[in-house]
């Protein structure tokens, strides 16, 4: 499924090896990226794995909650020192960031190319540190929130979609496999900075500080690079390019299309709002879990489970959201996107409503069984999207799609601890036990997962009235 | 020289990600003792 996109779309039909002096080109410019026909396309996805493996590390942020709120006492919390509350509001605005400019900058991601945009993802994401560690120095909350949370935002937003949109167009036969390996990267950064940040703060730590700020324009630098080496090495696709030995299907398929919808019609039709809720429910389900996972299972096996247990438990849920990612979207390659969601939307049904009964009878392995098939369903639906958009809305404008449909995360972001936290606090306050204040909210997340599945159902191909007249699919 | 440098990418990559999720498995295993 090649596709030949006009100069107008920010096309691909001007590779700097065809007749245009590479040299004239900046190192930024999508046609110096464009690969040769022969070029190895198992080289391309390090580059995307590079950025998200980067920014990934938002999800480890909250290692530096509990040393920044001790900034001025240094080993405990100081009068004037910020609140945990004041803190987490750094992530949020981070996510919500986030959302907010794969929307705004996916159209601009996909005209300029991927090394520019990963470029300026690295620039964004290792500032946004830097201005954080600057905050922390000078003990500015604002600034802390505006690097961080602003800056560092756009580069999370701008560095999640760039690779996903080229690894597409390189894997024609395996897209689910494709995004899987790099949306797996951004599962597991986490991975990597809770230990790297852990590492750091301990090495910078002294009388005077404990090493929070050292640590930030250390990582600021450390991401920068990294990131860079992705843009470095990122390529696109030629025009016309096929994997070799590999045809486009000749029979058409109900929900994989040929053809390509504009981001400008695609966001008007039916289908991505149906794809808005499909990952807005999933994505709402695992997220007030992740959130809540050391409280609940602590509090669900009361004496049974300690901190650093709990702390182990989180550890082995963000495995299983890395691992589901690969997993998911690869196998959605075999059972269709369509088909992939409902084994999450059933599965997670019955997953869910299990956890009550399971916690009642007792049972640590059963829960942690469950919590860790959730979770990789969790990963499995981030991962498994850009896929489903691309069979749904075609190539062409699959990256700045994607961005819009991320908006959905940061609306799950906000409702999915919102109903956890309130709902076992409106339990807990009427008077029922703390091991079992989940159980409503573990039936209000099936309810979740049917409004999810229901979107799912309702998904069709897009009418031939939105598709894109100018672009040809081979 | 494309093997070199398909080993060489892929190992940048696959190093930082192997040492995390040691880390995180030696973690995760204290749950089980």
């Amino acid at each position: 499924m090649s596709v030949t996109y006009p100069e107008s779309l920010g096309g691909n039909d001007a590779p700097a090896h065809d007749g245009t002096d590479s040299r004239s080109l900046g190192f930024f410019d999508r046609r110096r990226t464009i690969a040769p026909h022969d070029y190895n396309r198992f080289l391309v996805p390090p580059a995307a794995l590079a950025v998200h493996l980067s920014i990934g590390q938002a999800y480890a942020f909250s290692t530096f909650n509990l040393p920044l709120s001790k900034l001025l006492g240094i080993d405990h919390a100081a009068p004037g020192d910020w609140s945990l509350v004041e803190i987490g509001w750094t992530f949020s605005i981070a996510i919500f960031v986030l959302g907010a400019s794969a929307a705004l900058f996916g159209r601009w991601v996909e005209r300029a190319g991927p090394r520019k945009a990963m470029g300026i993802a690295a620039l964004c994401f290792g500032g946004g540190f830097l201005v954080a560690a600057l905050g922390v120095a000078w003990h500015q909350l604002a600034l802390l929130y505006l690097g961080y949370g602003v800056l560092g935002g756009c580069g999370l937003g701008i560095g999640y979609i760039a690779p996903v949109s080229t690894l597409i167009k390189w894997f024609p036969d395996r897209p689910g496999m494709a995004t899987g390996m790099a949306i797996m990267g951004f599962g597991g950064g986490a991975m990597i900075a809770a230990p790297l940040s852990l590492n750091l703060m301990a090495h910078f730590k002294g009388p005077a500080s404990n090493g929070v700020a050292a640590t930030f324009a250390t990582m600021g630098c450390l991401y920068f690079l990294f990131m860079m080496f992705g843009a470095f090495v990122v390529r696109v696709p030629p025009k016309d390019w096929l994997p070799g030995g590999w045809t486009a299907p000749t029979l058409p398929q109900k929900l994989v299309t040929r053809a390509q919808v504009a981001v400008e019609k695609a966001w008007r039709t039916p289908q991505f709002w149906l794809l808005w809720g499909v990952l807005c429910m999933n994505v709402t389900a695992g997220i007030g879990v992740l959130g809540q996972a050391s409280p609940m299972i602590q509090e669900m096996f009361a004496g049974r489970v300690s901190a650093a247990g709990a702390a182990s438990f989180v550890g082995l849920l963000s495995l299983f959201n890395m691992g589901g990612r690969f997993f998911w979207a690869s196998t959605s390659d075999y059972l269709g996107r369509r088909n992939t969601y409902f084994v999450f939307f059933l599965l997670g049904i019955l997953l869910y409503a299990a956890v009550p009964s399971v916690g009642r009878a007792g049972s640590i392995p059963g829960f942690i069984a469950i919590f860790a098939v959730i979770l990789s369903m969790y990963g499995g639906g981030f991962a498994t999207m850009p896929a489903y958009l691309r069979d749904i809305f075609g190539t062409m404008h699959v990256g700045a799609i994607h961005g819009r449909v991320l908006t959905a995360w940061a609306a799950a972001g906000v409702l999915g601890p919102v109903l956890v936290n309130y709902i076992r606090q409106y339990q807990i306050d009427a008077g029922v036990p703390k091991a079992q204040a989940y159980s409503v909210t573990m039936y209000i997340m099936c309810g979740l997962l049917i409004v999810g599945l229901l979107c799912n159902l309702g998904i069709k191909a897009v009418h031939e009235r939105h598709h894109h007249a100018g672009v040809e699919a081979a | 020289m494309t093997i070199v440098r398909l080993v060489v990418l892929w190992l940048i990559v696959a190093l930082p990600l192997a040492w995390g999720v040691t880390k995180t498995l030696q973690n995760a295993l204290k749950l089980f003792h």
